[in-house]
């Protein structure tokens, strides 16, 4: 591959002013990697997927990738895959009709089939259209979004949701891929523990409001496990002492809540102080923040937001 | 090229199923009963009847609207394509290729629709049938033609392409009259030609160029208003 083209595939993806439904003034640039915005379709990710992509016109402001805007560049949008919230199959008989019909708009040769073969659904191919259910239309774009080779974009929301129909693996590897071979891949996360899972940097949507990466981290990260033992004091009084683990709860009986803020160094450290001591773990499980805690967590990513914002303009009233 | 013929695709491919032509079959066969009446009824104006009344009045504009209804899938036209352009597809070649298919259905379906009402109009052995045939399908294909680009450039007005319905409704009502009003409209350009009342005294040779003027002022419309 030529230095040219490499330099045009290592682009950037840019958010300018951008107001369209209930997204107000976005403001963010992406740069290749991987990057997830946490949030629900009721905060605004689906719309600002479809904006990345440039599958809907922006009502205000511009979205740039390459410093092109998408909506109106065929050229640009065959560089983007893209993973709606809400998919509709292009209108053939069955499934491998209308990846075949894709493909022939993306200008690629390979058959539907070996689509659906690389991401395990090729027992879709046959399925008619109009059987298919919301998820599994969702999957099989997915396949779509995750065959193209060498995209500049790869915008998918919530690629995880759909984990069941397809392999996690296969997708946290194939966005690896393209991540590290220069994709800028922008994904959304409904829920925190996919966010962690995803990697990269994480930013929020709160309402319509980006919140940004420093801002959306610290609350965003905290993650806590569910911990089975029949020895849970002894393993509470080590784990108390990790520098790992920000707090640990045991409300009597064999099991221990421990925080942390990274998966990966939480459960380490478990495993690690638990065989230092000789205690047998008889389960781990992930432990999802409950909704209020979410809430709680939105509401002071968007108090820190607001702050943050505060402050900018009364260091900028005081310069002038 | 290539993203035109996916626009043919993708109309091809929404126009499938066994509805649309059991809808034309059961038209032919209305337009077939409609003529017969009419040579009962008068057997020298039949075939004229049938024509202005049945046919290009309200059976043809009827069947491009349902044709360019059902392939722009119930959208605007331009968002109609929407669906291959997230692939990178041009949505002008694309759109053209979908009104390339509205425009042949539609066509073939004033074609068929004018056959029905002439054979059912005419006597089993008429001397004038063959060349009333001859003329009446050639307005026919022109026609349909025009009213698919027609309806086509009108589904650019709404949200959800409700511009077509009013092109319907305004086509019926000023259409109909022979004054400057009727002069941007298809409709009565169409009975010109057929023979009826004229738009503004125009020939019929006019009428041809009108016909003309109109159907490619919708297809720049159409191509020019929407985004790449």
């Amino acid at each position: 591959m030529s230095d040219a083209l490499r330099d045009t595939r290592r682009g950037e993806l840019r958010f300018q002013a951008l107001h369209h439904a209930g997204l107000a003034n976005i403001n963010a640039s992406f740069s290749a990697g991987t990057h997830v915005v946490v949030g629900s379709e009721y905060d605004g990710t689906g719309t600002l997927i479809e904006l990345a992509a440039g599958l809907v016109e922006p009502a205000s402001g511009r979205v740039l990738l390459d410093g092109v805007a998408p909506w109106s560049h065929a050229r640009t949008r065959k560089r983007i895959a893209s993973l709606r919230a809400s998919e509709t199959p292009l209108p053939t008989r069955d499934v491998a009709g209308a990846l075949g019909l894709a493909l022939r708009a993306r200008g690629e040769a390979r058959s539907a089939l070996s689509v659906l073969d690389d991401a395990g659904l090729s027992h879709f191919a046959e399925k008619r259209i109009s059987n298919l259910t919301p998820r599994e239309a969702r999957a099989v774009a997915l396949s779509l979004a995750l065959s193209q080779r060498e995209p500049a974009l790869l915008a998918l929301h919530d690629p995880l949701s759909v984990v069941g129909i397809v392999q996690e693996d296969f997708v946290l590897r194939t966005l690896t891929e393209r991540s590290a071979a220069g994709t800028i891949v922008l994904c959304t996360a409904n829920r925190l523990e996919d966010a962690a899972r995803l990697g990269g940097s994480t930013s929020a949507l709160s309402r319509g409001n980006w919140l940004e990466p420093a801002y959306a981290r610290p609350p965003l990260g905290s993650v806590a496990l569910r911990v089975h033992t029949a020895e849970p004091r002894r393993l509470a009084a080590r784990l108390s002492e990790a520098p790992d683990i920000s707090g640990v709860e045991w409300a009597g009986g064999h099991e221990l809540i421990v925080r942390g803020n990274e998966l990966e160094r939480v459960a380490h450290s478990l495993v690690a102080n638990a065989r230092a001591e000789a205690i047998r773990i008889t389960a781990i499980k992930p432990d999802a923040p409950s909704l209020d805690a979410l809430a709680a967590a939105r509401a002071g990513l968007a108090q820190a937001y607001y702050e943050r914002a505060r402050g900018a303009e009364t260091g900028a009233k005081r310069q002038a | 090229m290539n993203d035109i013929r996916n626009g043919v695709a993708l109309a091809c491919e929404r126009m499938r199923g066994p509805s649309a032509p059991l809808a034309l079959f059961l038209s032919c066969v209305a337009l077939f009963a409609i003529g017969v009446l009419e040579r009962q009824s008068d057997a020298v104006s039949a075939p004229d009847d049938a024509l202005v009344g049945a046919v290009f009045g309200v059976a043809l504009p009827l069947v491009a609207y349902l044709v360019s209804e059902r392939a722009c899938d119930g959208m605007r036209l331009d968002r109609s394509v929407d669906s291959l352009a997230r692939y990178g597809t041009n949505r002008k070649a694309a759109l053209s290729g979908v009104l390339l298919v509205s425009t042949l259905s539609c066509a073939l379906a004033g074609a068929l629709l004018a056959v029905s009402a002439l054979l059912g109009a005419h006597a089993p052995h008429s001397s004038t049938l063959l060349a009333d045939l001859r003329a009446s399908v050639g307005i026919a294909l022109a026609s349909g033609v025009v009213y698919a680009l027609y309806f086509g450039a009108a589904s650019l007005l709404g949200k959800r392409g409700g511009g077509r319905k009013w092109a319907l409704i305004i086509d019926f009502v000023l259409g109909s009259g022979g004054s400057a009003l009727a002069t941007p409209w298809p409709r009565g350009h169409v009975r010109n030609l057929l023979g009826g009342q004229p738009v503004v005294e125009l020939s019929q040779a006019s009428a041809w160029l009108a016909l003309a003027l109109i159907g490619v002022a919708c297809a720049t419309l159409s191509v020019a208003r929407t985004a790449e």
